[in-house]
């Protein structure tokens, strides 16, 4: 058994190594932590109105369907709320911006991103997003014109326009625009993975299933070895 | 209960025409195993798990899955909708994709697990060399079958990985530029490699059932090594497969699945280690990531082609580092197999193993000054290994090998 315990610890120092390696990967800026619960479905239906009042201005989330803003029960939108959100466009059109990639371009210089994924795709995850939409401020050092400059972003130099209007803001909104940025951080790291509450439910039986099945197949294990010396 | 069912008319019959008992007997009711394995030997039985996890969540994947890299609204492409769609409308589509996608690397973790195990306890000489040369090819089928399948979901690392990794080939003199253009079907990393990729991805996996038939085979004829390393020859010594290490694999099985699930249900991407951040963002030929890396399970070879200047002598000792694998047997002369009774060898082989480690950990991370000299020294150190082996008996003093156990 001894032999085994050296294995073990073999085992637990390299995958430490990496598990370790992987914080001191997230790099960059220092992100304010979001205070997000994709399980409240106040949350999320306040960041899907941020959503559409202020992002789809210019950014798509093209993997949400209107459908899915009802079928998600975190979601569980009526049809009438989600009829007023679509307006012309089919139930089963993703979110797509009215602002056309070309003309975006033309406006910003750059398309802004499809959010589906936006959460998933970057370190720091949701932080990132609360601490890119509270990160506008002036430039240190005079170089980028206010507006563009991005505290998290990286290279700072940012072609989106403050979409919270948080730079110079007015302190007694403070709180205000932090809730609006925690809101759409929460409804996009739920649309990043729109099964992970389901997930995580169902993977709390699997888990204590493996438990039990590990504990007794341990003892039956030890039971049909019990006459073996060594 | 087998013993129950040999014992059916139904059975009776099928063994008439095939000889399932005498199988089933030679092979697992009555094959002989030491009795004194430890844990480490239960990572065979949870490779071939994996092998077949593997399998069946591909087989679902395809069904829904599509080979095109032909641009869709929003930047992005057929093949990343369609596993968009997999992860999103289908019916536990997520389910079978995260499976997969963690499944890949759970099964590195446990082949790399079995390769130490082999090489600490001498698993590879005489006279299982076969069996340890068969275990490098389903191993280097293994990186291929996952290199290719990293491409099919066309993410950012899919696109610029497989660049960087197939560019490689350019720099073999003469024939290089020939093979590359093979391999990714054109110029340039585009729709024709996806397809071929894909049709690869399918074919590896089945090859390696095959392969890995031949290694139970030979494992069969030659039997299990075992902790002490010795040769087993009384019967007391040894113990049938059949119920005592089916229960002890089942043990391990359900260990293992619990990781495994708890990995795939509550941490799915593990910290961008299984399934890379950058790879939520759809391939864009315009825009190279600022940090290209493989996938953990390919980073110490990773390490190994950029320690050297010259991408061609990279590329030589990538290659050389996987090739001296092969000779691994016939490189290490020392009678005795166990590190357990081989001091110096004990030592070697568990800083080849932190060595493999820093290697992996340079690979994985952004290159700096001093991870390159890092990953230099590490790379010495693995090749200085290998060199070091045949030498070792003339001076090593090996501890005394216990008659039996
Ligand atoms: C006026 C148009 C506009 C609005 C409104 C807007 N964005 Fe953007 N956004 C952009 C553009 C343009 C970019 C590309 C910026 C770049 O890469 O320089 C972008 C980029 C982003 C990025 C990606 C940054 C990165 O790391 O690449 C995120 C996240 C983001 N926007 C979130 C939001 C959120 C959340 C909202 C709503 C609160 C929002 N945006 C509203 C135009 C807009
Ligand atoms: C040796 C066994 C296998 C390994 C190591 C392996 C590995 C991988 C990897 C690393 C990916 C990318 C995962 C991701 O990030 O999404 C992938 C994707 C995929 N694999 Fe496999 N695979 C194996 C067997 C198979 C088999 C046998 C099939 C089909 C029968 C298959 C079908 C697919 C499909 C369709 C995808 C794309 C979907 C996706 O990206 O999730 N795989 N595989």
């Amino acid at each position: 058994m001894n032999k085994t315990n050296t294995w073990m610890a073999m085992i637990a120092v390299a995958v430490m190594g990496f598990s370790t390696s992987a914080m001191a990967n997230s790099g960059g800026a220092h992100l304010e932590k979001a205070q997000i619960d994709v399980t409240s479905q106040e949350q999320l239906r306040r960041g899907l109105t941020v959503f559409t009042d202020v992002c789809m201005g210019c950014h798509s989330a093209k993997y949400i369907t209107y459908s899915g803003l009802m079928l998600y029960p975190e979601l569980g939108l009526s049809r009438e709320a989600v009829d007023e959100l679509r307006g012309e466009k089919s139930l089963m059109s993703g979110m797509i911006s009215d602002l056309t990639p070309a003309d975006a371009i033309e406006s910003y210089g750059k398309a802004p991103p499809d959010l589906s994924l936006i959460v998933p795709g970057r370190r720091g995850g949701a932080d990132y997003v609360y601490s890119l939409l509270t990160g506008f401020e002036h430039d240190p050092h005079n170089k980028i014109p206010d507006g563009n400059y991005n505290r998290v972003y990286p290279g700072h130099r940012i072609a989106m326009p403050d979409p919270l209007s948080w730079l110079d803001h007015d302190p007694s909104e403070t709180e205000e625009l932090e809730q609006q940025a925690n809101d759409v951080a929460a409804f996009l790291a739920f649309i990043g993975d729109p099964h992970q509450n389901e997930r995580r439910a169902i993977g709390c039986w699997v888990v204590a299933f493996l438990i039990l099945l590990t504990l007794v197949l341990w003892r039956l294990k030890v039971e049909v070895w019990k006459d073996v010396k060594h | 209960m087998i013993e129950q069912m040999m014992k059916t008319k139904l059975f009776a019959w099928i063994d008439r025409r095939t000889g399932a008992e005498a199988i089933i007997k030679s092979q697992l009711t009555e094959y002989p195993a030491p009795k004194n394995l430890n844990y480490m030997w239960n990572f065979g039985s949870l490779a071939l798990l994996m092998l077949v996890l593997q399998i069946v969540t591909g087989i679902f994947l395809v069904m829904y899955y599509k080979p095109s890299a032909e641009a869709t609204f929003g930047g992005f492409t057929v093949a990343f909708d369609s596993v968009e769609r997999i992860m999103r409308d289908i019916n536990f589509g997520w389910l079978i994709r995260y499976m997969h996608a963690v499944g890949a690397s759970m099964f590195f973790f446990v082949v790399y697990l079995h390769m130490g195990r082999g090489m600490y306890y001498g698993s590879f000489k005489e006279p299982r060399e076969l069996l340890w040369i068969i275990g490098v090819v389903i191993l280097l089928i293994m990186q291929g079958a996952a290199f290719f399948g990293y491409l099919l979901p066309w993410g950012q690392m899919s696109f610029w990985g497989a660049t960087v990794i197939t560019n490689l080939f350019g720099a073999i003199p003469v024939l290089g530029d020939f093979i590359t253009q093979l391999l990714v079907g054109g110029f340039a990393i585009g729709d024709p490699t996806l397809n071929r990729f894909f049709s690869l991805h399918y074919l590896f996996p089945l090859l390696l059932v095959a392969i890995v038939g031949g290694h139970v085979h030979a494992l069969h004829v030659v039997h299990s090594n075992n902790p002490e390393g010795i040769d087993l020859h009384k019967p007391e010594e040894m113990i049938p497969f059949h119920p005592y290490y089916t229960i002890k694999d089942a043990f391990g099985v359900a260990f293992f699945l619990t990781i495994y699930a708890y990995i795939v249900f509550f941490n799915p991407q593990f910290a961008g280690y299984f399934i890379e951040v950058d790879n939520y963002v759809p391939a864009n030929n315009l825009s190279t990531p600022a940090h290209i890396a493989p996938v953990w399970y390919l980073t110490p070879w990773y390490t190994i082609l950029r320690s050297f200047e010259s991408k061609l002598i990279g590329v030589l000792a990538m290659g050389g580092s996987l090739a001296i694998l092969f000779v691994l047997p016939f490189l290490c002369k020392s009678a005795v197999r166990s590190a357990r009774f081989r001091p110096v060898y004990k030592i070697m082989v568990i800083m080849f193993f932190v060595d493999v480690i820093i290697l992996g950990y340079c690979g994985h991370s952004a290159p700096t000054p001093v991870l390159k000299i890092v990953g230099q020294i590490s790379t010495a150190y693995y090749f200085l290994f290998f060199v070091a082996l045949p030498f070792l008996p003339k001076f090593e003093k090996t501890k005394p090998v216990p008659e039996g156990i």
